[in-house]
């Protein structure tokens, strides 16, 4: 359903942001691959959300750009912006009694208009979002009647529902299990796999590890190691992020690193 | 992707019979409507146009229009002088004796115009202040707006040495209490306790502010004055109700305009954000609307702020929760206000209750009820 050669792309220039009076990322330079997922990890507090958020357009940066497709997102119209970039923010919540259907519908609303409420294409859109996501049974049901996975993977068939050949997750496992967490980041991989730039900050580097193409380690607003998760991660990256000890091994099934016997390191 | 539920036995039975019957409409007819809508699609200069009306809130705007017409017919028939609605009804179509006609006409009809337009009005400035601070108990009332405008008009009515109109001068209180209590609530921005709290501060300051003006004044003008602080609907000027009735309609065609970015005003700024809507800009009209609306009420009524409470709950609780019912929740108003002031003025006859009275009279109890009925998930 996405245009794959048309995707633009997502970068930024000598980009410098705050949050609140604290200046967290100075003078960052950024490419995001087009078509991968790409996972930005970093201990708390070390500018990946303020980032995204930055990426997202929802903070003006102090200085520098978040460039689209070259062109600086600040002189965006937000329609335009949300037809190419769909957000899933932290911890969104939903209005009481809202269904399935419903939620996904919204993700239509920057193709549309006062006098463009509905056309095939918005029925087309969100028959495949319902279904990409496994939520065809689902469809009726309100949003607070489900689990925490089931409602997480209708707020992202929300963002599929936007067709956007970008799309930016904050912490989308954070309060989910382990089941909940696969449901989730197996979408996430498919939709990638059908042409579309995925940018996800993650807590958990073990998930990023695994999920991931492309890794972005973060740490006190600098991007400290980049590119993709087998050649970045070691165990010394891993202590200069999370100041803890620890063994890499390999996963024998897929080949990603697998994070073992951490510990805390032996203060300096 | 995983789909255990889908595969648990009785599953289907677990759904509601409408929501099965809407699952098999999806499985009809894909490509067309949402189920539960009408779509009109039509051609205007090549271009492709198409609006979805919601059946259900087609029934439930119906329904309260024809609600406020019988008990508007009801309104004009009941009084001192009762008239039957037969007749009320004639004297409306012009067909009644000189007598009824000008009873009907010139003294009970201005006076339900004023009870639907301030009901109205209240309401539709509630759903909207609700929505912009996603909380229901944030309603202009609450948060200190009918009191800023209250003391202001009080004191142009008194002459403090004021000779504004009161429309004016309620709108200037109106203004002062938002922009104060926007101010104490700043860095904190519209959402959560703080500009609750806040407000609920700045409504106290401008009431007592009120009863300080009505102190210094002689005995009597305090008593002139002292109805329409309550809110009552004697008190009303011809011009004042005018205007508030041209604001009335302005405002609502402006909120039905707003209304697709209102509903994405309820969820968190980074999604309505994500979703195309500028969030500033929007919030800042949906403010100016609600505090316009409440000021020019508040000239012709008083404080009446219960309305901005009952009335949007009464439209939610009828409507879908995919939109903010804009007009249901503003007919559900004019509908409150008229059955409160038909209360007020026909229960305790001759005496009347003014209108403020028996909306907190109902409305403090409905609040409890918010306050203390069983918890579901956020509003």
């Amino acid at each position: 359903m996405t245009d794959t050669t048309a995707a633009p792309t997502l970068s930024t220039r000598t980009l410098a942001m705050s949050y609140g009076p604290r200046r967290v990322i100075d003078a960052l330079d950024l490419d995001l691959p087009q078509g991968q997922v790409t996972a930005i990890v970093g201990p708390n507090g070390c500018g990946k959300s303020t980032l995204l958020s930055g990426l997202a357009r929802l903070h003006k940066p102090d200085s520098g750009a978040v460039l689209l497709d070259g062109a600086d997102v600040q002189g965006l119209p937000a329609k335009e912006l949300a037809r190419q970039l769909a957000l899933l923010p932290q911890e969104a919540t939903a209005p009481e009694g809202l269904t399935v259907t419903e939620l996904i519908r919204f993700g239509r609303q920057p193709h549309q208009g006062w006098l463009r409420q509905w056309s095939a294409e918005d029925q087309a859109v969100v028959q495949y979002a319902l279904e990409a996501a496994g939520l065809e049974e689902l469809a009726e049901r309100p949003l607070d009647a489900l689990s925490g996975g089931q409602r997480q993977r209708a707020w992202i068939a929300m963002t599929i529902a936007q067709q956007t050949p970008l799309l930016l997750l904050d912490e989308p496992t954070s309060a989910l299990d382990l089941g909940h967490q696969i449901e989730v980041f197996e979408l996430v991989r498919k939709l990638a796999a059908e042409g579309r730039t995925v940018v996800m900050v993650l807590h958990d580097l073990a998930s990023a590890c695994r999920y991931a193409d492309h890794l972005i380690a973060m740490n006190g607003g600098r991007i400290v190691a980049e590119g993709k998760p087998a050649t970045v991660v070691t165990p010394a990256l891993v202590k200069t992020l999370y100041q803890v000890e620890c063994t890499l091994l390999t996963d024998p099934a897929t080949g990603s690193p697998l994070i073992a016997n951490v510990r805390r390191a032996a203060t300096a | 992707m995983a789909t255990k539920t889908t595969s648990a036995p009785g599953y289907l039975e677990s759904f509601s019979p409408r929501q099965q019957r809407r699952m098999a409409e999806r499985k009809a007819m894909p490509g067309l409507t949402p189920p539960g809508y009408w779509h009109l699609a039509w051609h205007s200069r090549g271009n492709p146009r198409s609006v979805l009306v919601e059946r259900r809130a087609v029934a439930v705007n119906a329904a309260l229009a024809l609600a406020i017409a019988v008990v508007g017919v009801l309104y004009l028939s009941l009084g001192s002088v009762p008239v039957s609605p037969g007749e009320v009804i004639a004297a409306l179509t012009g067909r009644g004796d000189m007598m009824t006609t000008f009873m009907v006409q010139e003294l009970r009809l201005p006076r339900l115009a004023a009870a639907c337009f301030t009901g109205a009005a209240f309401a539709l400035a509630g759903v909207l202040m609700q929505t912009l601070a996603r909380n229901r108990l944030a309603t202009p009332g609450i948060i200190g707006i009918d009191n800023g405008a209250t003391a202001f008009a009080v004191a142009s009515i008194l002459g403090m040495g004021f000779s504004i109109a009161p429309p004016a001068m309620a709108l200037a209180g109106a203004t002062t209490a938002a922009a104060i209590t926007f101010g104490l609530s700043a860095g904190s921005g519209t959402q959560g306790y703080r500009f609750i709290v806040a407000g609920i501060g700045v409504g106290a300051v401008f009431g007592a502010l009120t009863q300080f003006i009505l102190a210094r004044v002689p005995i009597d003008t305090a008593n002139a004055a002292y109805p329409w602080t309550v809110g009552t609907l004697n008190a009303r000027s011809g011009s004042a109700v005018w205007l508030l009735g041209m604001g009335l309609a302005v405002g609502l065609v402006l909120a039905l305009v707003l209304a697709r970015s209102l509903s994405l005003l309820r969820f968190k700024d980074a999604v309505a954000c994500g979703l195309g809507v500028k969030v500033r800009a929007c919030r800042l009209q949906v403010l100016a609307l609600s505090v316009v609306l409440t000021g020019l009420a508040v000239a012709v009524a008083g404080p009446v702020g219960m309305v901005a409470l009952i009335g949007p709950e009464i439209a939610r609780s009828l409507s879908s929760a995919r939109h903010v019912p804009v007009l249901a929740a503003t007919l559900a108003g004019a509908l409150v206000m008229l059955l409160a002031d038909l209360a007020g003025r026909t229960l305790l006859a001759p005496i009347e209750i003014p209108v403020g009275i028996v909306t907190a009279v109902v409305g403090g109890p409905w609040l409890l009820w918010i306050l203390m009925r069983p918890q579901r998930s956020r509003p």
